[in-house]
């Protein structure tokens, strides 16, 4: 087999650093001394038993002693509070286990098995784009999937259901509709609605300059014609229009052309709407709405009020910075609702929209060149969407689709309707590997390159391969190391593997819980939608700056730089940023630095109305150390809170809760590291206070080290810098893969790791490393290749 | 049963304002349209299963004393008009729950199965097949979707967050077809919509993209039976899934089919989208229901009304924290007053459906005469995840078979599993046990 120098030149490898495995008495003394009174056969803490056990067979237990690894080099064991070995001796016996499991892995590798992969909701929208140059709310169209510790594309979870199945069939009738114009897709409605808590006194960012508040969308017009557009404004419970004692204008652009501008407001109409608001409310929304003639495809929709003295005495009403909405307040600046927009009417044709540029490289002239026509259209969109080459059953298939809307309709409604079977059919929607026959069960093989072509894709883009990458894979070249990190760079560098940003970081950081992020308004008045949309950005900026800069990925712990706009400059405090435009500014504050100074980690760590060590403490644990703590006992014991008295601070409460024994084992992890953020409030602002008393960010983490705040906890996880890099990398691994990590895999881990960290552990270093992993390039047989031909034979 | 009038104008739904939003819900608006053409059919059954999270504060839930003559509690209140029409059950017990994870995950996914769930964030997600599905196996076999499951929270942007280390699916749904298959619910009501009436706006427009819709899934289905020999055997478990569900569609297909060759479908406007405001969006599901159980489209729905852990706040009734953070009061009376606020809320709003389905005319009766309706929690004691007692009411006729306006007061620790016998019974589906039951109760 091709591999077997591989592993051949690995086993050498590791020959070398294994020869020192004699002083293995050693480790059962440190085994007996430190470990075995909570891990007996007798006692079996946590079920683990440590005691008599075998070195010369490590690689029998590897799902035990793969544990006990993790736990030494986190320096979670033992527990604080009893007797530890120097950190000397505990590397030392996680390096000998670590050799022998690793050597073990090279004489057995098992690179685990992908499941067949169903495309995720996003993977589906990012591969329609690419396929057809279209962009859709896949949201709107399919139902969301299920996730494992928060990765939403995990193949066994991607599960199948009737409901999921009509939603494919109708996404699949109503994209290709829209991408080739149909005229038989009538009239449609789309509503676009501003956040209801976004603050609308100040530029939103996409908004032509001089304007505030508003929305931009980018609306997707499926032909020529005309169309309508509703603009409205948020009303009062009183259906009062709000900030009606000025006047406003609200001017609509599109593409950046002003096509409607409709003032409002005013003294006279100000009066009027106190006596009959719901009739001064409609004639606003009359006097805003129009009718334009649109051509096909996406074209830019913003609207937003004209910037004006008079919004200076807006602002005077404003106590708060959030301007939005109580919903009996009228006074202050006015709110942008939402658009409708509506259509076509008399429409004029499919028009020349981007999608049709992509589907139709030929236009048949006569009737006898549309079959040749048709035929080049699908071959080439089968090609792609299926991600392999056609057959000449894949093109019959599809042909006798293209005639059945032919002969109905016409040749374009032909080539709608074999589109449709390319996109609801499992061709498209699942991403399948097929086991090669000359391959023995239970034996690791590699992987076609047009499967790792796929791989390669879905991993760095979620979505399907490009032309080049499909063609290097076709002449089965993908594999070769040199071509293959050339891909590899080629696409890190192409905008496309922002999804690495939005689908990878956001998952792996927990940032999509910021869209259900509500503080309590009552306790945090100035918390906004701007606020959370700018919690976001920061984040994704930062993370964005180690993937495009290749950084050292430690730099997301330790970034002296962030990214801001006015608005999150004001609420960290710092001067001199105008404007909604983010920028790179230095960091001086050292509390602030890297992911735990960041708006968004704090505040989705925290409750409506306080901040939760406890939760912060987890977060920290399970994302940036590995070591998810386990969930708490099915009956939580119950805390009297002292009532009537002065409440209780965050620590004290929690102080009782961790005295239940129950309680205790975990929290004892878990809160030390909450309390070093303390400073940080439930938005992630700074304080010295809560409820009155002075806060004591001081703690002990789980290890004895003494921390003090931000910065003693950012100092104590630069003293694991490399259980970090470890755990982001099981992440991206488990993401490019699909699948959750099992303990054959920490081998692989282990060696990306190793490479990486003789290159800085440059985040394009980690990418690479996974890509040329055992598990990212090969697959295991399963032990069942009877029954399987028994089974393919019935 | 059709559907004959073209009744609601589109602007109904458009002409909506901030903080006012979608005014008229979906049902009164089509009652005429619905009402006017309708035949007298033979009375059928119908089942609705409503769940709300985090249990209650039971003292104000459960009545001091049993039978008729009970005094209605704060909770309840709400309902009270309708107090002949449900039956109150307490000291039920759903302690499978107890077992997996932290308990909010598993109240509601055992809610239905009495079955444990098995305590895994991995992709052995195991449950109990739950007795929507088995119900509608029987009497929703006719209907072009044999079931139809409702949420209202938007759950893609859960991440990370799910509970201890039990699953998101766990949480998203209360209805397992069967034991690895969870069914998702939906939240849009547009989408709902569209399903029940189908893509289209003419019915000749829509008979069209049916007749594409069928060629599409042959051609599919021979595909994914090509597929399956090529892959592994874990593989081939899902694509068998696959085609099984294929076939389902199919076969709504053909009912879908022969509801249009049987009758002129003519069908209102869809909603144009996910209302903004909690309870115009509750009651827009109500009204769904009530509309699919009219039109015959489906005949058992589940519907939760809000899922376990969330962080919902209810401002509009003075409660800005978290439903979830209030739940774990710590018997601090301040915050279970909270609490109990959300609970009686959800009462209110479970009450107006009550309300709906009495005034919609179905046969000789009500709606209300012909639906079994359970609603409650997984949950009792939400502060410490208890299980045992929780709070649920069995309403609506069941076609002749229930009668309300009783408080029956179980035996402590009786499994829910057995009220879900009990309605397997009602629903004319008898089965051996399900999950820990160990009995039936005498309704």
């Amino acid at each position: 087999m091709k591999n077997s120098l591989r592993y051949m030149a690995l086993a050498a490898l590791f020959a070398g650093a294994s020869c020192a495995a004699s002083s293995t008495d050693g480790f059962s003394a440190l085994l007996n001394k430190y470990c075995v009174t909570c891990h007996s056969e007798k006692t079996r803490t946590a079920g683990l038993i440590l005691e008599n056990r075998d070195f010369s067979r490590v690689a029998e237990d590897a799902q035990i002693w793969e544990k006990v690894v993790r736990k030494l080099r986190a320096g979670a064991m033992p527990p604080m509070g009893l007797p530890r070995p120097d950190n000397a001796d505990s590397d030392r016996f996680a390096t000998w286990l670590e050799t022998a499991l690793d050597r073990a892995s090279v004489e057995h590798p098992n690179p685990g098995r992908t499941l067949i992969h169903r495309l995720n909701r996003t993977e589906y929208g990012n591969s329609i784009k690419d396929l057809l140059d279209i962009d859709v709310d896949t949201t709107d169209l399919l139902p969301p999937d299920d996730a494992i510790d928060g990765f939403d594309n995990v193949a066994q979870m991607l599960t199948i259901s009737p409901v999921l199945l009509e939603r494919y069939l109708s996404a699949s009738a109503k994209i290709t509709r829209l991408a080739v114009g149909d005229p038989s897709a009538g009239i449609t409605t789309t509503i676009y609605r501003a956040k209801p808590d976004l603050s609308q006194d100040a530029h939103v960012d996409g908004l032509p300059i001089g304007t505030v508040g508003g929305l931009a969308v980018t609306h997707y017009f499926p032909r020529d014609g005309e169309y309508s557009f509703q603009p409205q404004l948020s009303r009062s419970i009183l259906f009062i229009v709000h900030g009606m004692e000025d006047r406003h204008s609200l001017e609509v652009t599109i593409d950046g052309q002003r096509v409607k501008i409709a003032q409002f407001g005013g003294i006279e109409e100000d009066t009027r709407s106190h006596l009959n608001a719901a009739q001064v409310g409609d004639e606003i929304d009359a006097r805003m709405a129009f009718r334009i003639r649109v051509t096909a495809g996406p074209h830019k929709i913003t609207a937003a009020f004209l910037r004006q003295p008079s919004d200076q005495s807006a602002e005077v009403w404003q106590q708060y910075l959030r301007t939005a909405l109580d919903s009996n307040e009228t006074k202050g600046a006015p709110h942008f609702n939402r658009i409708i927009i509506k259509g076509p009417y008399d429409s004029t044709g499919p028009g020349d929209s981007p999608s049709r540029r992509r589907i139709f490289v030929c236009h048949p002239a006569a009737s006898q060149d549309e079959l040749p026509c048709a035929r080049k259209i699908l071959s080439a969109l089968a090609r792609r969407a299926y991600r392999r080459p056609v057959t000449d059953n894949d093109m019959e298939t599809l042909l006798s689709f293209y005639q059945q809307g032919r002969n109905q309709k016409t040749f374009d409604q032909g080539i709608e309707s074999a589109m449709r079977r390319i996109i609801s059919g499992p061709e498209f929607l699942f991403r399948t590997e097929t086991d090669p026959t000359g391959v023995s069960p239970n034996t690791p093989y590699r992987i076609s390159d047009l499967e790792l072509a796929s791989r390669l894709s879905f991993f760095l883009w979620s979505s399907i391969p490009d032309d080049e990458l499909f063609a290097v894979a076709s002449q089965g070249k993908l594999h070769e190391r040199a071509v293959l990190e050339h891909q590899v760079r080629r696409m890190l560098n192409d905008p496309k593997s922002d999804a690495l940003i939005s689908n990878f970081a956001e998952e792996w950081l927990q940032l999509r819980n910021l869209r259900g992020l509500i503080p309590d308004p009552n306790v945090f008045p100035d918390f906004d939608d701007n606020l959370r949309q700018a919690f976001l950005k920061e984040t994704t900026l930062l993370f964005g700056s180690v993937l495009r800069e290749d950084r050292n990925v430690t730099d997301l712990l330790t970034a002296d730089y962030t990214f801001v706009n006015e608005r999150l400059a004001r609420h960290y405090g710092i001067s001199g940023v105008y404007g909604d435009r983010f920028r790179r500014v230095a960091v001086t504050d050292d509390a602030r630095r890297g992911l735990l100074g960041q708006g968004s980690i704090l505040s989705l760590t925290s409750v409506a109305t306080r901040t939760a060590p406890v939760l912060r403490g987890k977060w920290v644990l399970s994302n940036l150390l590995g070591m998810p703590p386990t969930p708490p006992p099915p009956d939580v014991p119950a805390l009297k809170e002292a009532t009537g008295d002065a409440p209780l601070s965050m620590r004290d409460r929690m102080a009782q809760h961790r005295a239940s024994p129950a309680c205790a084992g975990c929290h004892r992890v878990m809160d030390p590291i909450g309390f070093s953020l303390e400073n940080f409030d439930a938005v992630g602002q700074w304080r010295v206070k809560d409820s009155g008393a002075q806060i004591d960010a001081h703690d002990t983490v789980y290890d004895g080290t003494k921390i003090d705040g931000a910065v003693g906890l950012r100092n104590f996880l630069l003293t694991r810098r490399a259980v970090f890099v470890q755990t982001m990398t099981e992440k991206l691994l488990g993401y490019s893969l699909g699948r959750a990590l099992g303990y054959y895999d920490m081998p692989a881990v282990r060696n990306i790791l190793r490479d990486a960290s003789r290159e800085d552990n440059r985040f394009s270093s980690i990418v690479m490393g996974i890509v040329n992993s055992a598990p990212f390039q090969m697959r295991m047989k399963p032990a069942e290749a009877v029954e399987e031909t028994s089974a393919a034979a019935e | 049963m059709f559907i004959s009038k073209k009744h609601l104008p589109r602007r109904t739904f458009l002409k909506s304002i901030a903080g006012v939003s979608i005014g008229l819900p979906l049902l009164d608006a089509m009652i005429p349209a619905l009402s006017a053409g309708t035949t007298a059919a033979k009375p059928q059954l119908r089942c609705a299963f409503i769940y709300t999270p985090h249990g209650v504060i039971l003292d104000k839930w459960v009545p001091k004393t049993a039978g008729a003559n009970y005094e209605i509690t704060p909770i309840l209140t709400p309902a009270e008009a309708f107090r002949d029409r449900f039956i109150i059950l307490s000291n039920l017990a759903e302690n499978p729950a107890k077992q997996a994870g932290a308990g909010h995950a598993s109240s509601s996914a055992t809610w239905l199965s009495g079955a444990v769930t098995k305590d895994t964030a991995g992709d052995d997600i195991h449950a109990g097949t739950t007795i929507d599905q088995m119900i509608a196996s029987k009497i929703g076999q006719d209907t072009p979707m044999p079931t139809l499951e409702l949420g209202i929270e938007d759950v893609s942007h859960m991440s990370g967050q799910c509970e201890g280390t039990s699953s998101c699916a766990y949480l998203n749904t209360m209805s397992w077809r069967n034991p690895t298959t969870p069914l998702p619910a939906e939240i849009n009501p547009r989408i709902v919509f569209e399903r029940m009436f189908g893509d289209g706006s003419s019915a000749a427009e829509r008979y069209a993209r049916l007749q594409e819709d069928r060629s599409l899934l042959d051609s599919i289905t021979s595909a994914a039976s090509k597929l399956k020999i090529r892959v592994g055997a874990q593989d081939r478990t899902r694509i068998n899934d696959y085609l099984d569900n294929l076939r389902e569609i199919e076969r709504r297909i053909g009912q879908i089919e022969k509801r249009n060759t049987d009758a002129q479908l003519s069908v209102p406007d869809a909603p144009t989208d996910i209302p903004e405001l909690y309870e115009d969006h509750v009651n827009l599901m109500f009204d769904l229901q009530i509309v699919g159980f009219q039109a015959d489209i489906t005949r058992v729905t589940t519907f939760m009304m809000s899922r376990e852990l969330n962080n919902r706040t209810y401002p509009q009734i003075g409660v800005s924290d978290q439903h979830h953070v209030v739940s774990h009061h710590m018997y601090n009376p301040a915050q279970m007053e909270k609490h109990q606020k959300i609970n009686t809320y959800h009462v209110k709003l479970f009450a107006g459906f009550l309300d709906k389905m009495q005034k919609t005319r179905d046969g000789e009766g009500s709606l209300l005469d012909q639906t079994m309706i359970l609603y409650g929690s997984g949950m009792g004691d939400g502060n410490v995840h208890s299980h045992d007692p929780i709070s649920v009411l069995l309403a609506g006729g069941a076609n002749g078979r229930l009668k309300g306006g009783r408080h029956i007061q179980m035996e402590k620790h009786t499994p829910i599993a057995n009220l879900l016998m009990s309605m397997m019974d009602v629903a004319g589906t008898p089965i051996d046990s399900i999950g820990n039951s160990n009995g039936k109760i005498d309704l």
